[in-house]
This record gives C-alpha cells, structure tokens and sequence, in this order.
C-alpha cells in the first residue's frame, strides 16, 4: 500500500515539472475562474442583504418606536388593516424586536459601527406592508397619513431603493454567473489538456504497465492526483484573491457609512464558506477533468 | 493453458486477421506460430492476452474465457502471461534494474520482494552485472534480456514472444532461444511468433503455420516449412 502511494506521489511530482507552462497555464486559469465564481456569490449575497428588508413585495415599512406599549403596536396595526383596498392584508407582517434585531444583522454587516449601538431592546419593531396596487402615489399618500400614529418611528417606502438596485444586481449576477461558468470550463478544458499531455509523454510506460497488468486505477491515478492538485492551487490562488478583494471593497464601504451601500457587504463567515467552497470546487473540477481525460486515453 | 475455438478477427470492414482458428496449447509446451508478414501470427497473440478481441469465437486461458470477463479482471490475467516484442519496449529512462523491478512496482508488489526477485531474475538471463546500465548502453541481445526478465519477474504462467530474434544476428538470437528454452524448461508455456526459419527448424518444437489467416499446418516436432 504504502508502495502505491509513494509511487502515485512520486509521478504526480515528476510530471509537475515536466510539463511547467501548461500547468502554470491550467493553474492560473482555474484560479481567476474560481474567483469569479466566488465574487459571483459575494455580490449576490451583497445584494440579497442590500435587500432583505424588502422581500416578498415588500413596498412599505412601518418603523414602531421601541417604547411603544402593545396598544399602540394594535392602534397601529389595526390603522394599516383598515385600508384593504390598498393593501393586502394577509401578507402584512409584523417583526417584533428580536426577528428585527437578527434582520440588522445582515443589514448593517458592513456598518459594524452602527451595529454596535443596536440591542434588541433598543431596535425598532416593524411592519412589513404588501399593497394590492401598484400606484407608487397610492402608497405614499397611505404612508405619510401613518407617521401621525402615536408609536410610529419612521416610514420607509421600497421604490426609493428597490428599482435601480434590482436592476444592477440582477445585471451583475447574469453576467458574472456566465463569465465564470465559461472560465470554469476553459480551466477544465486546459486541465484535460494538460494530463493529455502527460499522458503523451508518458505513452510507452503505459503501454508496459497495461501490458504488465497494472490496473487501470493504479494508472489513472497519478493523472487524477495531478489535475486535482492544479485545481487546488488554482482554488488557494481565487481564495487569496477573494480575501483581497473583499476587504478592499469592505474599507471602501466603511466610507459611506450611513446609506444603504453599507449593506453591500458580506460577513466573514459567509466569505470563509465561499472559499471553501472555491476549494471544493477546484479540487473536484480538475479531478473529474483529468480522471475523464485519463480514460478517454487509457482505452485498454 | 491455452485454447482457441473457431476464432475469427476481422480489421476494418474485409480484412480477415484470423479465419475460424482453432487449436489447443497444453501447460509447459513451446509452440512457434509461423508464416509471413500479416498473416495473423501477432493478432493471435494479442487475442491470447485480450488486448484484441474476436469477433466470432472463444479464447481460454487457464481455464477462462477471457473475453467474457470484465474489464476489470484484465489486468489479473495479464499478471500471469508475460509479453517480448521485436523492439524490446523498454523504458529509455531506467536503468536495467528499475525497467525489470517496474513490472513489480506497478502491480503493487513491497520493495523487499522487488529487491530479492529482480536480482535472481537478471542473473537467471545472465545480466547480473549489468544492473545500473540504462538500455541505450546495451547491445540488442542484452536489451531483449532485459525485456525477458521482466516479462518473466512475475513468473507468468505463460510467455508470448512476437518476433523476439527479429531484430538480432543468428548468434545473439541462438542466445535468446537458449533462454526462452529454459524458461520453457521450467514450466512456462511458450508461444513465439516468428519467420526465423533457421531458428525453427534448430529447436524442432511444435509448429502452428498460418497463411493469410488460417491455419494450415500443426505439427509436433515441426519445421519450418
């Protein structure tokens, strides 16, 4: 056993310097395709914070006051469920304390400052209101008439936000979603070629070893190990470039600190997860490419 | 050891490499196929360790159908029939040593039986002091010594030889018969392709002559014509 590893580590290493350029060529490409993968997620997620208060057709936010008493909280829910024509009040939703406290987590994951000073008795409730209509003017004139209610902190209304940064995420992710899947499958395409190569240059020793009755894993298995370690490196590459990237673009963010671009970060666990991830993927692309073009060429 | 029942090969479309062929190897024999360039005596051979396989017919080896196992199984068979080509195959950058103790290593044998058996087999074919020199310092009898051992390293239970003097002058290939004589002598079955027909007619074994696919002679003790 020990004699099949030692051999399988061996060759991988000889191969490796054999064929410098190409794998450099398969490492490097493998490496800014995972990266845009990963900066794929990232912004997503960046924007799914961005936009979290606003999900399900969320149009209208009613801020409660933390010291609002429970009867004030009923006045006002009462307020917003006596204009069903307007609104749909079924979907009305109301965030106490706690589940907005978890919400601003995500909210201000980039504005560390401003998550300091929340507490989950100091945050405002929330009313989460999904209108029937679509007449924006509508919606504010009922809006406006709630900042009278006894209780009610703030209104918020999602067009102010919602509409330019839909459009720009969903550009975004369609582009950078298309852009890495092609760069994944040139690395993949290159990591085949890579191992086709080695397998060339390697053609009379596998000739002996079938003719000798080596087993075709025990052949395969130095070019599997060879592609996965290319995807590897291309994957540790993407993961220090992602950490790069994220922090310099978490700085920047710090600047505007008080508009809603401080949502468009993501936190460092969630980044940790994408690079593993990166990881995974790169490990595994380049095992299947070379364990594929191995045996394409292999044929017994 | 070996049996062929009504095997037909085909390349292409209307090339027939082998015409219904038939016949039997017992254990420990020496068998030459013999006849000209192209008329199936390789293909017979790579019919005998499946890397061909017939269109019509069935191949036994050792008591197995070898074209009805799986894949998987090849490589298993093939521990137990060692292979010498013309051109020797060896590997240009090893050393006598390394291309002999290479058949061990890829079938995953320890270092300690590599270290015991490659010596004993390189004093076996007579190259005992000659284990640290790669091939390209070799002359062309040594070199298909070297492929010799390692085809028999393993002790295979049997040997297919394609051509194995083709390459040498008389004398070098007398050697070689000389050896493939006494690993025939241990037990081993022999089969050798080969239109050397001095060589044929000097050892006096059995002879399997094919003509454009089929066979047309079989003959204990034979000639070559």
């Amino acid at each position: 056993m020990l004699a099949r590893v030692s051999y399988a580590f061996r060759e991988t290493w000889a191969s490796f310097k054999r064929n410098v350029t190409l794998t450099a060529a398969a490492v490097i490409t493998s490496a800014v395709s995972l990266l845009l993968v990963g900066s794929t997620f990232l912004i997503q997620r960046a924007f799914d914070n961005l936009l979290t208060r606003w999900k399900g057709d969320v149009e209208l936010i009613v801020y409660v006051r933390s010291d609002a008493s429970p009867e004030q909280i009923t006045f006002i829910q009462e307020a917003i469920e006596s204009q069903p024509t307007i609104i749909d009040v079924a979907k009305l939703r109301y965030l106490d304390q706690a589940e907005s406290y978890a919400e601003a987590q995500k909210l201000f994951a980039g504005d560390p400052g401003t998550l300091r000073l929340l507490t989950p008795e100091n945050i405002p409730s929330q009313f989460k209101v999904v209108p029937t209509t679509d007449d924006s003017n509508l919606i504010r004139e009922l809006g406006e008439s709630f900042r009278g209610i006894e209780g009610v902190r703030e209104v918020a209304y999602a067009q102010d936000v919602f509409d330019v940064v839909s459009r720009v995420s969903q550009f975004i992710r369609v582009a950078t979603t298309v852009m890495s899947i092609v760069l994944l499958i040139v690395a993949i395409g290159l990591i085949w070629n890579t191992i086709r190569t080695a397998m060339f240059a390697r053609r009379r020793e596998i000739e002996v070893m079938k003719l000798v009755g080596a087993t075709n894993w025990f052949i395969r298995i130095p070019f599997m190990l060879e592609g996965l370690l290319q995807g590897l490196i291309g994957g540790v590459l993407s993961c220090a470039g992602l950490w790069g990237l994220n922090s310099a673009w978490s700085n920047a963010v710090t600047e505007f600190n008080d508009t809603e671009l401080a949502a468009l970060v993501v936190s460092d666990g969630y980044v940790s997860w994408v690079m593993v991830m990166l990881l995974v993927i790169g490990a595994a692309a380049g095992a299947i490419g070379s364990g594929i073009a191995a045996s394409r060429f292999l044929d017994v | 050891m070996i049996r062929l029942e009504n095997v037909t090969k085909t390349y292409g479309t209307d090339v027939a490499a082998l015409r219904d062929a038939s016949f039997e190897i017992a254990k420990g024999e020496f068998v030459f196929l013999v006849g000209p360039s192209g008329s199936g005596k390789s293909t017979l051979l790579r019919l005998m360790n499946r890397q061909e396989q017939p269109e019509k017919g069935e191949v036994w080896v050792a008591g197995k159908d070898i074209n009805a196992m799986p894949d998987s199984k090849v490589p298993f068979l093939r521990r137990n029939i060692g292979n010498i080509f013309q051109d020797y195959k060896l590997l240009l950058n090893k050393t006598v040593f390394e291309n002999v103790a290479f058949a061990l290593e890829v079938i995953g044998r320890p270092k300690h039986v590599i270290k015991q058996q490659v010596p004993a087999v390189l004093d076996l074919v007579g190259l005992a002091d000659k284990e640290d020199r790669f091939p390209h310092q070799l002359s062309g009898g040594e070199q298909q010594r070297v492929s010799i051992a390692r085809a028999f390293v393993n002790r295979p239970l049997i040997l297919l030889a394609d051509e194995p003097t083709g390459n040498l002058d008389p004398a070098t290939g007398e050697g070689i018969m000389r050896l493939l004589d006494r690993i025939n002598g241990t037990g081993t079955t022999v089969v050798m392709a080969t239109h050397d027909q001095r060589i044929v007619n000097q050892m006096r074994k059995r002879v399997v002559q094919l003509d454009r696919g089929v066979i047309v002679r079989d003959q204990e003790r034979g000639v070559y014509d």
